[in-house]
């Protein structure tokens, strides 16, 4: 056949015309369509058999109990865990994230050894000898007192086994981080003489007064409080908020009360003065079972009468007035102080002047009140074994007195050039150099220690100025003993279990520590007896541990004590206000406060991708931190909303970006906490803004020697 | 199973109490655990965050001290559309058909592997309650390990949005019917993010069935769409007709105000004729 | 080089001129396509769009060259349905602006989706509820229509008309025109008709939402006839870019009045029922749904009053004035003025009615939201300008666009 060009053209459109009609071409476009259907790089989860465990999640005091589901062994979502006490099915967004925790790729996932500002994988054994090395050779030398060891809480097991390392080895270097806590329990035994904890009973009080208290920021046991707050409606109970901003424990109070900062002491004492003036208060256990009542009467109702503080705290005669006829006159009202979060020890005096509300209403160990509740001791520890060395070196005083960390870190950054009170620290369940004030000064504090230690899983703005990491596990693959629920009445004591892993060559912490203890051989090897954490804790619990290895937990009774202390005021009586924030007022008219965001976690462990996404971008725009101020104090600053500005502090200085919201004083501007972390290959969190802690520097409390800063002065310019 | 049952279908819905929201976020991240929802390194384009519950920041508009703030936590609303016939702002205008009304539980679905990313949905909802793949999902090696084989993760440039955790709702089904009942119970299908809920303040249900919670909170009107009879209670933007199963309350008449839009002087008037109805 | 393709006795520049010029459109040609490789491998995230902007330039690109390429439609109609005879001398160039138009349309919409490779569920998956679904049929019938209408104009090329087969085809298919034209103008109606109906029916969008008749709002009809009335002005805009840039006169002047008093008494028209809707949607639609008018135009750094006025009174009401009255018709100058404010006006209708539409906070609590193209976006979207160019000057230089021309030359 002769091809010319027009069958050519003809054959080329019917070959066309075919091709398009056959099935082949539909075929295709279906195929087509179906490989966009199972793009091979989107996942498909793997499926099995669903299963659910059960434990306690530790990443906040609130000690939330958990159900993992299950599914082929392989845990793919958190939730809260339905009839436990604490929560009751509730959970808060960073529980719920605990598994990008878990599978975190950034996770330390072996000992490591810093050699020459170079990270250099080792063995467990060989990075326990080196440590074990140190131990031994300061202990030869007679300087065992300067090894240290910084803790994030000194309850538990495990921090028990920490706290026996040092004794055994021969400090008193023994530090866990403040906490509102802690200044409570000096309280307690200041004007009650006694020893315990303090507990808030606020699911059943009526009326709150909260002194700047962050139920809703993530105070205490949070998802607890969330449950409280949410009953309120239904049980009638009143929400009255004294703060300088409008947080969201502001905005669901029945009241705002926008006191200036640092005028809170003030505003308590002045609601104590009308409750004494006009007869409000409890005689019985106020004034004839109460010590040093009179003279305490005398300093407020002289001193602090409302028409006396208005000025102070910009709050007028008649709301005062209110508020005490409202406190006075509820069944079971209750006052409450430690600003935000808890996160900070907060001034003893605050505290005080906020208690002496309690007692005048005497609320104290009733139900919907104030509880002081005994430690129960339940832990039985061998008795150490102490050589030489160990008795010499623990003879010496700790390099930080009151066993505050800043006191320490302190200590470190006046010791002389020759100086080094601590030449060996380990770091457990802490970030000191990221939830410390003054993080700057704490961070050059480390570095002068020869050698540090962390136990972190993570590595965090401590652990990466480390010279060695022991990584641990983290929370979901270990089991532990819990003694928790912060600040509540609800005391529940708990066994965590594993439920995940290990995914890495990671430790038991309990583990690390007694193998640790055992490497540096004599009196210190004889002090830690098991072969295990395991072990450890089975015998250290005795008879509890039994039940809660049956049960997984323990609910003490939620009966008020049935004791109830009296009070002296005696603390009061020489009241000279807290201790004012860093700063000259010229230099720096206004005042730099943190401010505590639910969804960001403030402790030693960053917030996940999942809690970093629900940030708004009022908080984090890109990498920039913003900061919040009224309309009036950007204009008087001249900064613009949206715009970058730099705030300086007398300690530091950042850029930030400027977010503008009417709810909060003119005058202070508020920064986010949690976030400036240095958070190594985690670019989720990781380098995103600026740790505020930089800003704030540390004012020691002179009662109580522990931090008490919330803010500082500070002043904003454009950028 | 109920859809041949005529007129019993569910008409599944949420209350959200906002006067107890704490705007703490869980029902955010209970959502994207549940349903394998991606993040990326930056998530501060709120505008390309894919978040299927958000949780909104109201204010009054006042100056320091009479601020006042709420946080409003927004789901997909699962429109019932003009008339409550299934003609959601979105379904209506999908055309492929990739997101459907369902007449046997008012839940609207999202059916990603139909979808090829038109994005007239997203333009149809006023909510912004639709979010667009515009990145392929990647979670950081190890971390795809957590994802739950219930949802399949959807691939680049397609709409994803809440589906009342539909997963949940076929398996309570699924359920109910190996064990040969006809109807699931209330707390059989809960969401992800109702169960999440520290404070209590999100509830789920049939807004068919006087016996649950959701319907003793609002008292929805048959009659009307499902208008919210409780006084308290109000659907966001209930003007326009789009007839939202999620429902707010709160005592807080601003906040209710913010619902809708009014034109000056009218929510004055309407709220005294509400006084009015409210008389007999 | 090329005259054996030249249609015979055509005066056109020189080869290498004529390829530099193509050189230059193919390069910006090449730019968009590099932005649209990039959007189909790497996905929609090379773009500035967003959640809140689901539809950005490219659906207003879309509209816009829908719009202007109406001329082609409500041409043909004219011409074959109503018997218009003189528009035979411009017919052609509205059918290849048509063709240019429509596929450059299907091109960006292959581009704007996030699931190319799926485009095709629109046709399989139909949900006839949408009027996207309407859009997409109507759409591709008429393309294909436009095609069977250029075919005969390709068919004329010097050489392929030698071969008898497209010779007759081409014959043959001149003679059954009119069907098709007639079809294509119904087809066309349509789809303007939906594509004013994909804002329309956005019933939680207060901006787009109109009331309408039966399943149509009234966008469907005010942009049926908007494109037919501001179509032609553009058709005139190119013949005048043409006149301009060969320095030749091609369709006569009677031809060109004719268009553009038809298009003025169009504008006319249309302009009065836009006022018409527009106070409607202000007073009643809007209102119901208890926003004001204002709201839509205030507390933004971009949408005010004056993009409405711009759109309705000076690329409206003043095209219209300056088309009806002949006076200011037959000013050249004033003619250029108002065919090129009415495809501006057409521009800007469509633009509000796809990002104004979702710039508008619609919840109480929501803001505006503003948006910023990628650069991947702006190439694509000037892509097809530069596709248009290269198809214009190739059909100009190698097919009889304009009967008039050697008539015109001749009679210089
Ligand atoms: N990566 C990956 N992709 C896949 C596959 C894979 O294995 N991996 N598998 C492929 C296969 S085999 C399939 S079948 C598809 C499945 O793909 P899809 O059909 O998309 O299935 P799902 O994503 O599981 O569920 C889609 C949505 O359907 C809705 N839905 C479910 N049941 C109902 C109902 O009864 N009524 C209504 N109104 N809505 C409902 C829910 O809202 C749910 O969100 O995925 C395909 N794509
Ligand atoms: N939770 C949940 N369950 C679901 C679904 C869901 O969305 N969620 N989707 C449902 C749907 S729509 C579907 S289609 C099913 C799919 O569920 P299955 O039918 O279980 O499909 P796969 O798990 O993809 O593949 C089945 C097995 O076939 C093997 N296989 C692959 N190629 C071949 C071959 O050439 N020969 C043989 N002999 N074996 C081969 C694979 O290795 C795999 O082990 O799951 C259903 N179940
Ligand atoms: S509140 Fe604390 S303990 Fe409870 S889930 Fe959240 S982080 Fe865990
Ligand atoms: S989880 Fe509950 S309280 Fe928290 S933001 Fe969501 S709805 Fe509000
Ligand atoms: S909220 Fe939006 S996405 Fe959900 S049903 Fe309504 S219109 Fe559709
Ligand atoms: S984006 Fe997907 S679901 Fe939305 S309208 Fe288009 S095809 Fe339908
Ligand atoms: S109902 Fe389910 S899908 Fe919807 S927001 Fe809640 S958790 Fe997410």
């Amino acid at each position: 056949m002769k091809i010319d060009r027009r069958s050519f053209l003809g054959l080329g459109l019917g070959a066309a015309a075919g091709v398009a009609a056959s099935p082949m071409t539909w075929k295709l476009t279906d195929d087509i369509s179906i490989w966009t259907q199972n793009w091979p790089w989107t996942p498909v989860p793997r499926d099995g058999e669903v299963t659910f465990d059960n434990t306690v999640c530790t990443l906040c005091p609130g000690n939330c109990g958990i159900s993992v589901r299950k599914i082929a062994g392989r845990a793919v979502k958190i939730e809260g865990r339905g009839g436990y006490p604490v929560n009751d099915g509730g959970v808060c967004l960073h529980g719920i994230s605990a598994l990008q925790y878990l599978y975190d790729p950034s996770r330390i996932k072996s000992p490591m050894v810093k050699k020459r500002d170079a990270w250099k994988t080792v063995s467990w054994d060989e990075g326990l000898a080196l440590a074990a090395e140190k131990i031994k050779s300061l202990r030869d030398l007679g300087r065992a007192n300067t090894i240290a060891c910084v803790a994030g809480s000194g309850e538990g097991t495990i921090a028990g086994l920490y706290r026996r390392l040092l004794m055994a080895a021969g400090s008193q270097n023994f530090y866990t981080m403040d906490s509102m806590d802690k200044t409570w329990k000096m309280l307690i035994a200041e004007m009650h003489g006694f020893d315990g904890t303090a507990g808030f009973d606020i699911e059943s009080s009526d009326y709150l007064l909260s002194f700047g208290t962050g139920f809703i920021e993530g105070w205490g046991s949070p998802v607890g409080n969330f449950m409280a707050n949410s009953s309120r409606k239904d049980r009638n109970a009143k929400l009255v908020q004294v703060e300088y901003r409008l947080s969201s424990t502001a905005a669901a109070a029945d009241q705002w009360i926008p006191a200036k900062p640092g005028s809170e002491a003030d505003l308590a004492l002045s609601i104590c003065s009308v409750m004494i003036t006009e007869n409000l208060y409890d005689k019985d256990y106020a004034e004839k079972s109460g010590k040093n009542f009179d003279d305490f009467a005398k300093l407020v109702t002289e001193k602090y009468a409302p028409e006396l503080i208005t000025r102070t705290t910009g709050i007028d005669v008649p709301k005062i007035k209110s508020l005490a006829a409202g406190f006075a006159r509820a069944k079971a009202p209750l006052a409450i102080a430690g600003r935000g979060r808890g996160d900070a020890a907060g001034s003893m005096m605050e505290f005080a002047a906020v208690h002496a509300l309690n007692c005048l209403a005497g609320n104290i160990n009733k139900k919907g009140g104030f509880w002081m509740t005994k430690d129960a001791d339940t832990m039985i520890w061998p008795s150490l074994v102490m050589d030489d060395a160990a008795a010499k070196g623990y003879a010496k005083a700790a390099a930080g007195p009151g066993g505050s960390p800043d006191r320490l870190f302190d200590a470190l950054t006046s010791a002389g050039e020759d100086e080094t009170p601590v030449e060996m620290l380990m770091v457990y369940n802490a970030n000191p150099c990221h939830t410390l004030h003054d993080a700057g000064t704490v961070r050059s504090a480390i570095e002068k220690i020869p050698f540090v230690v962390s136990f972190s899983p993570y590595m965090d703005d401590t652990a990466r100025l480390a010279d060695l990491v022991l990584p641990t596990h983290m929370f979901l693959e270990m089991g532990e003993d819990i003694h928790g629920c912060a600040s509540s009445v609800k005391k529940v004591t708990a066994l965590s279990k594993p439920v995940a892993g290990p995914l890495f060559d990671t430790r038991h912490p309990g583990d690390a520590v007694i193998m640790l203890a055992k490497a540096v051989d004599g009196s210190v090897r004889a002090s830690f007896p098991w072969e295990s954490y395991e072990v450890a804790i089975s015998e250290v619990m005795g008879d509890t541990w039994d039940i809660l290895a049956k049960d997984g937990y323990i609910k003490c009774a939620s009966q008020p004590p049935a004791f109830r202390p009296g009070v002296d005021f005696k603390l009061l009586v020489g009241y000279d206000g807290p201790p004012a924030p860093l700063g000259d007022k010229k230099k720096f008219p206004l005042i730099l406060v943190e401010m505590d965001h639910m969804r960001l976690t403030s402790g030693a462990v960053a917030s996940s991708p999942f809690a970093v996404k629900t940030v708004p971008d009022t908080i984090l725009k890109d990498n920039d931190i913003l900061v919040e101020m009224n309309p009036e104090t950007a204009r008087q600053t001249g900064v613009s909303p949206g715009r970058m500005a730099v705030v300086e502090t007398p300690v530091g200085s950042a850029r930030v970006k400027v977010n503008i919201f009417d709810g909060i004083m003119p005058g202070v501007i508020a920064m986010p906490g949690g976030l400036g972390h240095f958070g190594g290959d985690n670019r989720y969190i990781g380098g995103k803004g600026v740790n505020v802690n930089e800003l704030i520097g540390p004012v020691i409390d002179p009662v109580s020697g522990l931090d008490a800063a919330w803010g500082i002065r500070a002043r904003i310019s454009r950028a | 199973m109920t859809k041949d049952n005529h007129g019993k279908a569910y008409k599944f819905g949420m209350v959200i109490d906002l006067d107890k929201c704490t705007g703490c976020g869980s029902c955010m991240v209970a959502c994207m655990s549940e349903n394998n929802v991606p993040f990326k390194e930056n998530e501060t384009d709120k505008k390309d965050s894919l978040t299927w519950m958000t949780v909104y920041k109201l204010t009054n508009g006042k100056p320091f001290p009479d601020t006042d703030i709420c946080y409003m936590p927004r789901p997909c609303m699962h429109c019932g559309g003009k008339g409550d016939h299934g003609h959601s702002p979105c379904v209506s205008v999908c055309p492929a058909t990739a997101t459907d009304y369902g007449y046997d539980t008012g839940i609207v679905s999202q059916i990603y592997t139909r979808c090829f990313g038109c994005r007239y949905c997203m333009v149809s909802c006023p909510y912004h309650a639709r979010y667009f793949n515009w990145w392929d999902p990647k979670w950081p090696p190890g971390m795809e390990e957590y994802l739950s084989p219930d949802v399949s993760p959807r691939m680049r440039g397609v709409v994803e949005k809440c589906t009342f955790c539909y997963h949940r709702y076929q398996e309570a089904r699924d359920r109910a019917y190996y064990e040969k009942r006809d109807t699931i119970a209330e707390d059989e299908y809960q969401t992800a993010c109702t169960q999440a809920c520290p404070a209590g303040a999100i509830t789920f249900g049939d807004l068919n069935n006087p016996d649950h919670e959701v319907y003793k909170l609002v008292k929805p009107d048959p009659h009307n769409c499902g208008r919210p009879r409780d006084p308290k209670a109000f659907r966001v933007l209930e003007r326009l007709q789009t007839n939202p199963k999620v429902y707010y309350i709160s005592e807080r008449e601003w906040v209710r105000k913010a619902g809708d839009n009014y034109r000056k002087g009218e929510w004055d008037k309407k709220n005294m004729l509400t006084k009015a109805d409210g008389q007999h | 080089m090329d005259s054996a393709l030249i249609p015979e006795g055509a005066r056109r520049c020189p080869f290498p001129v004529f390829a530099a010029g193509i050189a230059v459109a193919s390069a910006v040609l090449l730019w968009g396509v590099y932005a649209m490789g990039l959007v189909w491998i790497k996905g929609l995230n090379q773009t500035n769009m967003n959640d809140y902007y689901g539809f950005a330039l490219w659906i207003w690109a879309d509209l816009a060259v829908i719009a202007i390429g109406g001329g082609a439609f409500f041409t043909g109609l004219l011409r074959y349905v109503f018997g218009i005879d003189e528009l035979k001398h411009i017919i052609n160039l509205a059918v290849v602006i048509g063709v240019i138009c429509y596929s450059s349309a299907l091109l960006i919409l292959a581009i704007d989706i996030g699931q190319p490779l799926r485009g095709w569920f629109i046709f399989w998956h139909a949900n006839v509820h949408s009027m996207l679904t309407e859009v997409a049929f109507c759409l591709s019938l008429y393309f294909s229509v436009l095609i069977i209408e250029f075919i005969p104009l390709v068919l004329e090329n010097r050489q392929l008309d030698k071969v008898p087969f497209f010779h007759n085809l081409g014959h043959n298919m001149h003679g059954i025109m009119a069907v098709f034209a007639a079809t294509g103008a119904f087809l066309s109606c349509f789809h303007q008709g939906s594509l004013g109906g994909v804002a329309g029916v956005l019933y939680g969008r207060p901006f787009a939402f109109r009331e309408g008749l039966l399943i149509w709002p009234w966008t469907f009809f005010l942009f049926t006839w908007s494109a037919a009335a501001y179509g032609p002005c553009f058709t005139l805009t190119v013949c005048k870019i043409f006149e301009g840039v060969t320095r030749k006169k091609l369709v006569k002047d009677n031809v060109v009045d004719l268009l553009a008093k038809i298009s003025g008494w169009m504008i006319a028209t249309y302009i009065i029922a836009k006022i018409i809707d527009t106070i409607y949607w202000a007073g009643v639609t809007v209102s119901d749904m208890g926003f004001s008018f204002m709201h839509f135009y205030s507390d933004n750094a971009f949408y005010g009053v004056w993009i409405l006025f711009t759109e309705i009174v000076i690329c409206g009401i003043v095209p219209a004035i300056l088309l009806t009255v002949k006076r200011f018709r037959e000013d050249k100058k004033l003619l250029i003025l108002a065919i090129v404010l009415g495809t501006i006006g057409v521009c800007i209708n469509r633009w509000v009615m796809v990002l104004q539409v979702v710039a508008v906070p619609v919840m109480s609590f929501d803001t505006w939201a503003l948006y910023i193209p990628s650069w991947q976006e702006v190439a694509t979207t000037i892509l097809p300008i530069a596709y248009g160019i290269i198809v214009l000057s190739l059909a100009y230089r190698y097919l009889p666009m304009f009967p008039q021309e050697q008539e015109l030359y001749d009679a210089k």
